[in-house]
């Protein structure tokens, strides 16, 4: 079949490359939409790359990228790395949003993808744009992702997240919690709403004006055949799913090859004490001086030997057992047997990556869902989380003899590593078998839940709770007054004579 | 690894039994108990079987039923409520009762804690199972076609909104009128006041074994894997949890070639076809009236009938229909001349019905089999009839419909398509998740944390209420400061006034 795919920029884009190049082997042809300015995605032999113009320069896009990454390590207090955050995320979701515009305004290609005949679209929902485009066309959607922020992916699966044992995003609470955690995870939505607000409203007034109809995000969103998470519940905590909800978490660490000669020769080196794999992903180039320097000091001060991925500046302070290198292969490298930890920034494919291998993690978590990432495996045992922005030499060195000399982190990643590999299906198998499935049938209109046409009151049963309560009441209402009336006539009769024989004696 | 396996009889062990075979032949060490008397289990097993000493006899067991069955052929009951409150009673209490003979068996108790298994496997009907569990404290897995009353809510924290999730029995489907939400929300509310009383015999004995007041939900709350005989081509789409499992159609299998004697049945129905006739395996008997309605409906239509049928043959018996003892039921559907299958809508027929995409009419007569006929009937891919109600005309009717109507055979082959097409088979699944728990000795790390939030916290029904008196309390000190700052400001002139007036006095 043809398979239209508009993925996300940035690392996401790296697992779904994957389930393409798969579903290109298996004979099916891909198109990839992407906007001209793009960091990872490139053109490739497995499938069709379909840019369209954007108004911004590859050079602009890259500054306000970087813009962000430095506010990550700026320390401020709350309230202003609060502002800043959502001014950078504004910025952000302009950018995309003008990329969409772009997209949906282009009425040549448009014309083409329709003429196309595309079988489905493989899109990730964190930009709405490749869902708004799909229904356009009236083609069955595949989402790919990990999360949509503010609970959007629960309200357009009609997937139930009872807030008193499910974290929301961003809060970095585990699924035990106390009162005031309970009150703090029900009351952080409220404060993400403003946010969300402004990244996807916009595009509720995109798509109603393309389909001609007035409809919101999560009414458009709702009707994706196939929801492939990449979570499983070796990394999230277990909660309510829908029948269309598919977990493909760990797709990332199939594919592992033999080391580059290279690598060979500095895991070799490393001796007994092995080595430590260190990277902050592929989003952070560079790091604040004064910060590399104390991360260097650290390093310096154990015996593994450190690969570390650094783009930035070389730390004057870099000592003999730490070599910088500018790209690394980290899933083939946690996979030797001499890796020890795996410092991480600790996004959802490192994770991944250091679960499948069993390498225990020491988590640098610094935007978005990292910081939740850190406190699941932190709340398991199988790492230790630093705040970036406090952390001294000492922290970073504690927390790496911690994990490299305390078995039970070992074990625990031992133990969560064998729970997931332990699975029916390979996650890649079964994200390509979900894409055919939706290919073959068309869409899974039978795993749509009914909840879609209830309104949010006849889902809670509030109209009928209310009916039943009327019902209730009146019986009440009814039998109080006529025990009124009856006693009336039975007690009431003696009142009244009393009465009027009082009135006689006046 | 060592498995101890706690069925269920009846229908129930049929698919029970396949895996339970697979896991035997896959080398781990398989013990079933099962009571001394019953009607399927216990028969050709190459595994070991523990057999437990029952009070009653084969007579009693087939009594309770036979009185439970034929009433639904005079009064269908309907809903949770009657069906285990009346005829349905004794038989349940039957089956509970094996429970009390078993932990009285000191041998039997000894030699299964002496075995040290990894898991068990069980049938949570008879509820036998779960106090084993719970027992021994060993993981379980549970099998089934679906959990009576609001134990699925509760013993997997699982959420079902009455508003478009119809409850068991209740034969409503997920698109529901408000009436039809009202007697749900109301059914719901039955299921919690009536069901411990339904299960009192069940949990006294679990409380004298475990020697601890204990309630059903204690007793499911601890199940490491729920594994039902259903998927979302017969179920409605609604909520789940991770550690729930669906192996709908374990139980059809690639049809073998039939028989000489169904051969020759089936070669000489010509160009009509045939269609399947049975009632399962339970009903044995129907009515005499019945039965010569049902014959008498049959002889109308061209198709040969082979009807499963063991009770007196009626008199008014058409040539077109065979009777017989016993029926490949499943290589017969699989047959291209099979045109229709007349079932008591059992949830293994129904799947056989769908595997081989062979449009149905239904008669239920109890259990689920409603529900069942329903979720068929609102795809169009068959008919359901009232057995009580229907006449010979109706059911002419009904069998001629799903033949001649196009639609019924085009929804039952879109149905069977998509319900084969699975990454994994189901057979392969339910085994999985069995080894699974086998080896990591459960599956904590699927049990949500709801499990240990009481029903006010599971709700955040504290914390609405602590914001609510937040929100209160700001709003009556704003307020009363408000009105504190009036006064001061305006309530000044106001003394002013009145001091002024008092000087005019």
């Amino acid at each position: 079949g043809k398979v239209l795919v508009f993925p996300m920029e940035g690392s996401h884009w790296l697992s779904m490359r994957d389930v393409v190049r798969e579903l290109h082997a298996r004979g099916h042809q891909a198109v990839v939409l992407a906007p001209e300015v793009t960091v990872h995605i490139k053109e490739e032999d497995f499938f069709t790359l379909q840019t369209y113009p954007v108004p911004y320069t590859r050079q602009g896009f890259r500054q306000q990228m970087m813009r962000n990454i430095k506010v990550v390590f700026e320390t401020g207090n709350y309230v202003k790395t609060f502002l800043e955050t959502s001014e950078i995320l504004k910025n952000i979701s302009t950018v995309l949003l003008r990329s969409c515009m772009n997209l949906l305004h282009n009425g040549s290609l448009l014309q083409h993808l329709n003429s196309s005949s595309f079988d489905m679209v493989l899109t990730d929902p964190v930009i709405p744009c490749g869902q708004v485009l799909a229904k356009y066309l009236g083609i069955p959607t595949v989402f790919f992702l990990r999360y949509i922020p503010c609970g959007i992916d629960s309200e357009a699966t009609q997937c139930p997240k009872p807030s008193s044992y499910i974290p929301n995003l961003l809060t970095m609470l585990s699924d035990h919690m106390t009162f005031l955690q309970r009150v703090k995870n029900m009351l952080y939505p409220l404060a993400l709403k403003y946010i969300c607000h402004f990244s996807f409203t916009r595009y509720e007034s995109l798509a109603s004006e393309l389909l001609q109809r007035e409809v919101s995000l999560v009414e458009v969103l709702s009707h994706a055949s196939v929801w492939l998470f990449r979570g499983d519940f070796v990394f999230d905590y277990p909660r309510p799913v829908m029948p269309n909800m598919v977990f493909i978490g760990g797709i990332n660490c199939v594919i592992k090859k033999p080391l580059s000669q290279e690598f060979e020769a500095y895991v070799n080196a490393s001796g007994e004490h092995g080595i430590v794999v260190f990277s902050l992903g592929s989003m952070v180039s560079e790091i604040p001086e004064k910060k590399a320097m104390e991360i260097a000091e650290a390093l310096g001060r154990i015996p593994q030997t450190l690969l570390w991925r650094y783009t930035g500046t070389r730390p004057s302070n870099l000592a003999k057992n730490t070599i910088l290198v500018k790209w690394l292969p980290q899933n083939d490298l946690l996979g030797h047997p001499k890796a020890r930890a795996f410092i991480t920034h600790s996004g959802s494919h490192g994770i991944y990556e250091g679960i499948c291998n069993g390498v225990p993690m020491v988590m640098m978590p610094l935007f978005g869902d990292q910081m939740d990432n850190a406190k699941r495996m932190e709340t398991r045992g199988a790492g230790v989380t630093l705040n970036v922005l406090e952390m001294t030499a000492d922290d970073l060195e504690n927390a790496l003899k911690t994990v490299i000399n305390n078995k039970s982190y070992k074990e625990n990643i031992m133990r969560l590593s064998s729970l997931h590999k332990d699975r029916p299906i390979e996650p890649l198998d079964l994200a390509v078998f979900w894409v055919e499935y939706v290919m073959r049938h068309k869409g899974a209109p039978h795993l749509r839940p009914a909840a879609h046409d209830l309104t949010w009151y006849q889902y809670h049963s509030l109209d009928v709770i209310g009916f039943l309560l009327a019902i209730v009441l009146t019986v009440v209402f009814i039998v109080y007054k006529s025990c009124a009336y009856g006693c009336r006539k039975c007690f009431g009769g003696k009142g009244r004579v009393k009465k009027s024989h009082k009135s006689k004696t006046h | 690894g060592r498995l101890l396996v706690v069925p269920m009889d009846g229908s129930h062990w049929f698919t029970m039994q396949m895996i339970v075979e697979k896991l035997s032949h896959r080398g781990h060490e398989v013990v079933v108990v099962i009571p001394e008397v019953s009607w399927h289990m216990g028969k050709s097993l190459n595994f070991t079987v523990k057999l437990l000493l029952v009070l009653n006899t084969l007579e009693d067991l087939n009594y309770h039923f036979k009185f439970f069955a034929h009433n639904q052929w005079k009064t269908q009951e309907v809903g949770m409520f009657s069906l285990l409150k009346h005829s349905g009673k004794g038989f349940f209490e039957l089956l509970f009762s094996h429970c009390r003979s078993l932990f009285k068996d000191k041998k039997l108790v000894e030699y299964l804690k002496q075995s040290s298994f990894d898991a068990v496997f069980l049938d949570p009907f008879d509820v036998c199972g779960l106090i084993l569990a719970k027992y021994f404290s060993l993981p379980s897995v549970v099998f089934s076609g679906g959990i009576f009353c609001h134990y699925l809510d509760e013993g997997a924290q699982c959420p079902s909104p009455p508003s478009y999730v119809p409850r068991i029995l209740s034969k409503f489907t997920d698109t529901m009128t408000f009436k039809e939400r009202v007697w749900n929300h109301l059914s719901y509310m039955k299921e919690r006041a009536f069901c411990p009383y339904f299960f009192k015999t069940a949990v006294e004995i679990a409380s004298e074994v475990l020697q601890t007041p204990v309630t059903m939900r204690d007793l499911f709350s601890p199940v490491s894997i729920w594994m039902f005989r259903t998927d979302f081509v017969l179920e409605f789409p609604r909520p789940m949890m991770p550690n729930m499992v669906y192996i709908g159609g374990i139980n059809c299998h690639q049809g073998k070639p039939l028989s000489k004697e169904f051969e020759a049945y089936v070669n000489a129905s010509g160009e009509h076809g045939i269609v399947v006739f049975s009632l399962g395996s339970m009903v044995s008997e129907i009515p005499e009236k019945k039965a010569m309605e049902i014959a008498e409906a049959l002889g109308r239509i061209p198709q040969t009938l082979l009807w499963r049928y063991t009770g007196t043959r009626p008199s008014n018996l058409a040539k077109n229909t065979i009777l017989v003892k016993w029926l490949p039921q499943n290589d017969l559907l699989g047959h291209p001349k099979a045109r229709a299958f007349i079932t008591h809508s059992g949830s293994h027929g129904i799947y056989e019905g769908i595997c081989n995409g062979v449009p149905m009419v239904m008669m239920p007569l109890f259990g689920d089999q409603m529900d069942n006929a329903k979720r068929m009937e609102t795809r169009g891919a068959g008919v359901t009839l009232n057995v009580l109600e229907m006449t010979a005309d109706d059911l002419e009717n009904a069998l001629k419909t799903v033949i001649n109507n196009k639609s019924y055979k085009e929804n039952i082959m879109r149905l069977s398509s998509l319900h084969k097409d699975r990454p994994i088979e189901p057979l392969d699944l339910a085994v999985f998740w069995v080894e699974y728990v086998m080896r990591h000795k459960g599956a904590p790390h699927l049990r949500p944390a709801a499990h240990d939030l009481t029903w006010y916290q599971y709700h955040s029904l504290d914390v609405i209420g602590f914001l609510l008196a937040i929100v209160l309390t700001v709003v009556f000190i704003v307020y009363k400061s408000c009105a504190y700052g009036c006064r001061k400001c305006f309530g000044g002139k106001g003394r002013v006034k009145k001091s002024h007036k008092s000087k005019t006095h």
